[in-house]
């Protein structure tokens, strides 16, 4: 009854995702950082000045967990479950010296991501010069970045909530060409019931189709909200890591949203934490 | 249109090994009661060649006659058996076609010889090809046609994404749409089809609901639907087309008549349905609100290539339901009938993917194409050895228990043998039976046999092939249902709905 899973797929196909928009408060934000109190207040400034379009009254209360409060990982959870903030701000290798070597995020972030439900926001460090010395350009151009971007509407509602009124949001869904490609080649083209050349072309284009409909859905939402936020689509095929960099490079994006969490896996996202790693420069929110 | 035949046998090895002997059962006490009901003059001599199908044919030795009696319920038994014998049904008719020509050449029983046409000219014609009844295959082949390619153009997915829209997502609203689509779909289109389209779309629209605990429910009641749809008009379904060719019904006058049953059998049906499975409204806002949010994510131009395609076939659509009504009382059209009316929007349609027609001639059901050309043969030589005239004195004796018992038991009957037989051969042998018997075009015989053929296919999931569809569905969606389970859920709507076409047509057609 293959006529059966044609109508099956019409309709399958014809049932979009569609992006609904919900408003994520933020009232109390944590500062965790590694510095004496008077500098962790100082770094706190700045990235009141980035977070702007967050808070744009200045009417979010904000703490800090400083040198002395929270050195330890059960110490900082203890702080995080006594203060309940609604967006944690820190950066990477608290209490290390591991920033000097790029190959992780330090164990407090680890667990920060993994641990509370809260979204981080990940800063550049507060000795990294080449970020800090001119004053953060705002939120102005925000990238959310998924390679499953349909039906994700936490990633884009933080990805809303973060770009200024007049911003622009960059709406990337990038589909792994390398995993495409073994499946083209090393499977489907070694199957002689299916025709190898439509199939490409078939399963190509749906793969991009999904999240491109979703992204227009974004649109016409925040259009329906009075937004004026600008939509940019990135839906490409691509080199997760690679093709990502780059486009946060030529799009020259103030801030990466991106998910840390979903329902098939405990550890960080297997996108999310090579990004973090590599994307030193650029903040990330972390949700 | 119904077209169970060969379905049955594509889908038949797809179901649970558990369902085969039931099956079988059941088709085996079928075929007990028919031979038992349609022979019981087999002790009595053949008859006089008045009365009965075929009275202008030659005196037939009585044992000649028996010997195609025997071909016949041989026949009738591969038929039942096709899953054992891993045979489509073309196959099995069509060996016996074969076999028929043969021995009814044999003994002298086929007219050979040149035919004169309608001009007066004489043709060397072989003497199977006058035996098929070439109108109703070239409806068949056109509808089919037509009702591929048109499906091509996005609209039936639109129709049925707008209604679901319509619905907002509202359970009983839903069962009154998707109830509503499949009886029209049923009656313009075919009800295999009808079930495929609103039954997948029913899983998949339910699943974006999350109300996937209704979805037995609502597959239940489409496909008891779809039989009730394939009464609607002439070319809704086989026995439709078969009975009222030989009656002569107009397809305006089978509306007519059809319509009113239709209206208030799909009414009684999707009340019972709502209430024995329990499908309700929605009761809160926030319930109405979520439900129209969810369904709002649908897109019914999703499956719109061609914007100008979709128009011309919605126009389309429309002018070839037109065109079917309207042709017993067009000129031209009128002489030459629904067949050519079919073929002609069928060709039509063609010209927009003129240069991959052959793949929609790939995709045709030749299958149910062959059956139908093989079963015309076989009963052309069943007539003409006084088979049918034999089985007309049985269904005489039935027809003579009287105006409304004899018509009832003729409603009733063929509803029983459709639910365990194929309608199909059963449509093609009463309506030939009645011709032969000089039955009135106005006679409710005619009715109680479409009543029944089509009815019948809801009093089991192997009575028609929807119902197998919707089985299959089932099945697909991982849900539970037995053969039994089916005739015990199914069996208060069938016989409620017989029991109303049984009063419709003693009350109102009699």
């Amino acid at each position: 009854m293959t006529r059966i899973d044609q109508f099956e797929s019409v309709f399958k196909a014809a049932a979009r995702d569609v992006y609904e928009p919900h408003h994520h408060d933020i009232k109390n934000v944590l500062l965790v950082s590694d510095l004496p109190e008077k500098d962790a207040w100082l770094y706190a400034a700045g990235i009141k000045r980035f977070l702007a379009a967050v808070d744009p009254d200045g009417a979010v209360h904000w703490a800090s967990a400083h040198e002395d409060r929270g050195r330890t990982v059960g110490e900082l959870l203890e702080v995080v479950e006594q203060e309940k903030p609604d967006l944690i701000c820190t950066y990477r290798s608290l209490y290390s010296e591991g920033w000097r070597w790029p190959f992780s995020l330090g164990e407090h972030l680890d667990v920060l991501t993994q641990a509370v439900d809260t979204p981080v926001l990940v800063m550049p460090r507060p000795d990294q010069s080449s970020y800090w010395q001119q004053e953060p350009a705002g939120t102005a151009r925000v990238m959310a970045m998924t390679d499953h971007l349909d039906g994700d509407d936490r990633l884009v509602d933080w990805a809303v909530q973060c770009t200024a009124a007049a911003g622009t949001l960059f709406l990337a869904h990038i589909e792994d060409e390398r995993t495409f490609r073994r499946y083209l080649d090393d499977v489907i083209a070694k199957i002689p019931e299916i025709d190898t050349d439509l199939a490409e072309d078939l399963i190509g284009r749906r793969l991009l189709k999904g999240p491109a409909d979703y992204i227009e859905s974004v649109g016409e939402a925040l259009r329906e909200a009075g937004l004026k936020i600008q939509i940019e689509s990135l839906v490409s095929f691509g080199r997760h890591l690679k093709t990502v960099e780059d486009m946060v490079t030529d799009k020259a994006v103030d801030l990466v949203v991106m998910e840390t969490k979903d329902d098939d896996q405990l550890a960080m996202h297997g996108l999310a934490y090579p990004l973090a790693v590599e994307l030193r420069s650029v903040p990330l929110l972390m949700i | 249109m119904r077209s169970p035949a060969p379905r049955l046998l594509v889908v038949a090895h797809r179901l649970p090994s558990s369902w085969i002997p039931a099956w079988t059962f059941a088709r085996h006490a079928g075929l007990a009661f028919l031979i038992f009901v349609l022979f019981p003059s087999l002790a009595a001599a053949s008859g006089d060649g008045e009365g009965a199908a075929g009275g202008h044919h030659a005196e037939v030795p009585m044992g000649v006659t028996l010997l195609f009696v025997g071909l016949l319920v041989a026949m009738i038994l591969c038929l039942a058996f096709e899953e054992k014998l891993h045979a489509k049904k073309s196959v099995i008719v069509g060996i016996f076609a074969v076999v028929c020509l043969f021995v009814g050449d044999a003994f002298h029983l086929l007219p050979l010889g040149p035919v004169v046409n309608a001009f007066g000219e004489t043709l060397n014609v072989p003497v199977y090809i006058p035996a098929i009844d070439w109108g109703v295959i070239a409806i068949i082949l056109g509808s089919s046609l037509f009702v591929d390619i048109t499906s091509r153009s996005g609209l039936f997915t639109w129709i049925a994404i707008k209604l679901t829209k319509a619905s907002g997502g509202d359970p009983r609203k839903l069962l009154w749409a998707y109830g509503i689509m499949t009886v029209v779909f049923s009656a313009v289109l075919n009800n295999v089809t009808a079930m495929i389209i609103v039954g997948s779309l029913t899983a998949v629209s339910l699943d974006k609901l999350k109300r996937r605990s209704l979805l037995l429910g609502f597959l239940m009641v489409e496909a008891l639907l779809t039989n009730i749809g394939g009464l609607l008009t002439l070319i809704s379904s086989v026995p439709n087309i078969i009975v009222g060719q030989t009656a002569g019904i107009s397809f305006v006058r089978f509306f007519v008549v059809a319509a009113p049953f239709v209206t208030v059998a799909t009414v009684v049906t999707l009340l019972l349905g709502a209430r024995f499975f329990k499908i309700e409204s929605l009761k809160s806002e926030d319930e109405i609100e979520e439900a129209a949010r969810l369904v709002s994510g649908f897109d019914e131009n999703d499956g719109i290539e061609s914007r100008g395609f979709f128009i011309f076939g919605t126009v389309m659509t429309m002018a070839f339901i037109c065109a079917m009504a309207m042709t017993s009382v067009t000129p031209v059209l009128r002489d030459l009938g629904m067949g050519y009316v079919a073929l002609s929007f069928a060709a039509i349609m063609l010209v927009r993917f003129k240069a991959v027609a052959d793949t929609f001639y790939q995709a045709l059901d030749w299958d149910l194409l062959a059956f139908f050309a093989g079963l015309f043969v076989v009963i052309n030589v069943m007539e003409h050895a006084r088979v049918l005239a034999l089985i007309g004195q049985g269904v005489e004796g039935i027809i003579g228990l009287g105006d409304v018992a004899g018509t009832g038991a003729v409603l009733l009957s063929s509803a029983f043998f459709s639910s365990v037989t194929d309608n199909i051969p059963l449509a093609a042998m009463l309506a030939k039976i009645l011709a032969g018997l000089g039955t009135a075009p106005d006679s409710p015989l005619w009715w109680a046999v479409i009543f029944g053929a089509n009815l019948g296919g809801n009093l089991t999931p192997i009575g028609s092939a929807s119902t197998l569809v919707a089985v299959t569905i089932m099945h697909k969606q991982k849900l539970q249902m037995s053969f039994g389970g089916f005739i015990v859920k199914a069996l208060p709507y069938a016989v409620v709905q017989i029991t109303l076409a049984v009063a419709y047509v003693l009350i109102f057609l009699r």
